[in-house]
This record gives C-alpha cells, structure tokens and sequence, in this order.
C-alpha cells in the first residue's frame, strides 16, 4: 500500500504541475495574465465541501445527506467549477484573450482539479476511522 | 368540527404536484440534484456576464458608426429579482409550508406562504422583465442580431435561475432513502 501510494503522490503531483504550467503557459505566451484567475478558481473549488462538511453531521445524526450547509457547500462547490470553465470560454468570446489560450487555461484547470478530486478520492480511507 | 373528505391533500400548496423523478441516482439524488442546480445556477449567471463583457468590449462593426446600445443597469435588474426571489424560496423552511397541527404556531405558516408567494411573484417578475427588456429594448428597436444577443442571454439567465430553483426544490424535497412523500 505504502509503495502505491507514492506511485500515485508522484504521477498526481507530475499532473498537477503539468496543469499549472498549462495555466501559467495561456497566460505568459500572449502576456495576458487574466486566465491566472481560472487557477485560483479551482484551487478555491474544494474549500466549501471541505468546510462545510463538518458543520452538516455530528455524530447523533443517523441522516447522511440531509442538512442545509452540506447542501449549500456542494452548491457553492458546483457554482465554482462552472466557474472555473466559463469564464476562459467568456473570456475568448469577448476577444479579451485568445481562444487558444481559452483552451489551454481550460485543459490546465481541469487537470488541477481533476488532480484534486483524485487526491481527496485515493486517500480517503485513511480519514475515515477518524469520524 | 369535522372536515368534509377531499380528493386532494388540503396542506399541499400547488395544486398539481411536482412530479416525483426517480432516476437512476437512488439515495444520491439529492447530492446530485444540488450539484445540478449549482451548474445551472452559474451557467445561467455566466450566459448573462458574457453579455456584459462583449458589450464593454464591444467594437463597432465599421470605423464610422458608432456602437448603438450597451448592457446598462436596466438589463441587470431582472437577473437581480430572480436572484432575490431564488435566495427567499430556498431560505424557507418547507416543512413551514406545510403546515402540519402541532408544529409551532399557526401563524407562521401563513408568513411563510405569503414570503413564499412573494419570492415565487420576484422569480416570475425577473423572468418577464427578462422578456419585456429583450422586446422593448432590443427587438423594438430593430438593432442587428449582435445586440439582440444581449436580450437573448437576459431571458436565457433568468429561465436558467428559475430552473436552478426549481431542480433544488425538488432535490430537497424528496428526501433520500426514508421517502416519506413531501407532496408539495
């Protein structure tokens, strides 16, 4: 387990820099640094998830899915990606920047938080005998 | 005093009731139903950011015309009524709604009626300035189809909020695996 899960540390931290090059790449070869925005936008994407999911159970409440803030953070959650897509696609329609640079900020934001979801996904059991 | 038998369930407020979806998603579909009606909700907000962003952008087709309309503050005024009417809708409580016996008193459940018809009266209002702004401003005005695009982005947003509330609504009414039908 210890030597796959450092297979996976190393191939997901290779991918994650892959997409934040991507990122960084849009911005500096038109020197237009407005798709740095989409890197912070899915960096930010799994802050409400993470903060409100401890506010929906204790450890009374027999109900898994059941409360509002979990609902509003996976709300927020979903707004911020839809985000994270839609505002390089804007961008490129407004002839703000170009639409190569569109795609390559987009291809880059979904690897980082392609990298993200697998991350929290692979090393979920360790934080599950915890609560 | 006894209440004649009905046909229908006297605490339910439509008088049609919203249909049950049970897909495939089993005990997700309320997670699943909320994460939809965050896309949606982003979706229909970005249709309308788009708008503004090529209007600010706008240059004119040739040199010496001028650009003829803008994205003022009239069209951001319906997609901040739905807004608001979404907001209101989903901070009420549903089992308020309702109006069960016993269940705190009985006048909140006519406050919380008459909020929720006034934040459903918000979302229609949005959604039929949406339409009035597209006829009235653009289409009236016989501008050509890259301003009517404005108009149309404005309806879009506002069927988007309404659908995003309408897709919580029902997520968050049929409640997972214990099913006891909330017949709204």
């Amino acid at each position: 387990m210890a030597a796959a899960g450092l297979k996976t540390v190393i191939l997901l931290s290779f991918v994650l820099a892959a997409g934040f090059l991507l990122i960084i790449l849009s911005c500096a070869l038109w020197s237009n640094w407005l798709p740095l925005l989409v890197a912070l936008t899915f960096v930010l994407a799994p802050l409400p998830n993470a903060l409100f999911s401890h506010c929906g159970s204790d450890e009374f409440s027999t109900l898994e899915d059941g409360s509002g803030p979990l609902d509003l953070g996976r709300f927020i959650t979903s707004v911020v990606v839809v985000t994270g897509f839609a505002l390089p696609l804007v961008l490129a329609h407004s002839d703000v920047i170009r639409p190569a640079a569109s795609a390559m900020s987009i291809i880059g934001g979904g690897l980082v938080y392609g990298t993200i979801l697998a991350y929290s996904a692979a090393f979920k059991q360790d934080d599950s005998e915890f609560d | 005093m006894s209440i004649p038998r009905a046909n229908y369930d006297p605490r339910r407020v439509c008088v049609n009731p919203c249909p049950n979806f049970t897909p495939g998603f089993g005990k997700h579909k309320r997670t699943v139903g909320v994460y939809l009606a965050g896309a949606l909700f982003a979706i229909a907000n970005w249709t309308f950011f788009d708008a503004a962003i090529l209007s600010a952008h706008a240059k004119p087709p040739h040199e010496t015309e001028p650009v003829l309309v803008h994205v003022t503050f009239v069209d951001w005024v319906p997609g901040i009524c739905s807004l608001l009417g979404m907001l209101v809708v989903n901070l009420i409580d549903k089992d308020r709604v309702r109006g069960e016996d016993g269940f705190g008193d009985s006048r909140a459940v006519w406050r919380a009626r008459l909020l929720l018809f006034i934040s459903f009266a918000l979302m229609a209002g949005g959604l039929a300035g949406s339409i009035s702004i597209l006829i009235l401003k653009y289409i009236l005005n016989d501008y050509p189809e890259m301003y009517k695009y404005y108009g149309y982005c404005n309806v879009s947003q506002n069927v988007g909020l309404m659908l995003s509330a309408v897709v919580l609504w029902i997520s968050q009414s049929s409640s997972g695996e214990y099913e006891y039908s909330l017949t709204i």
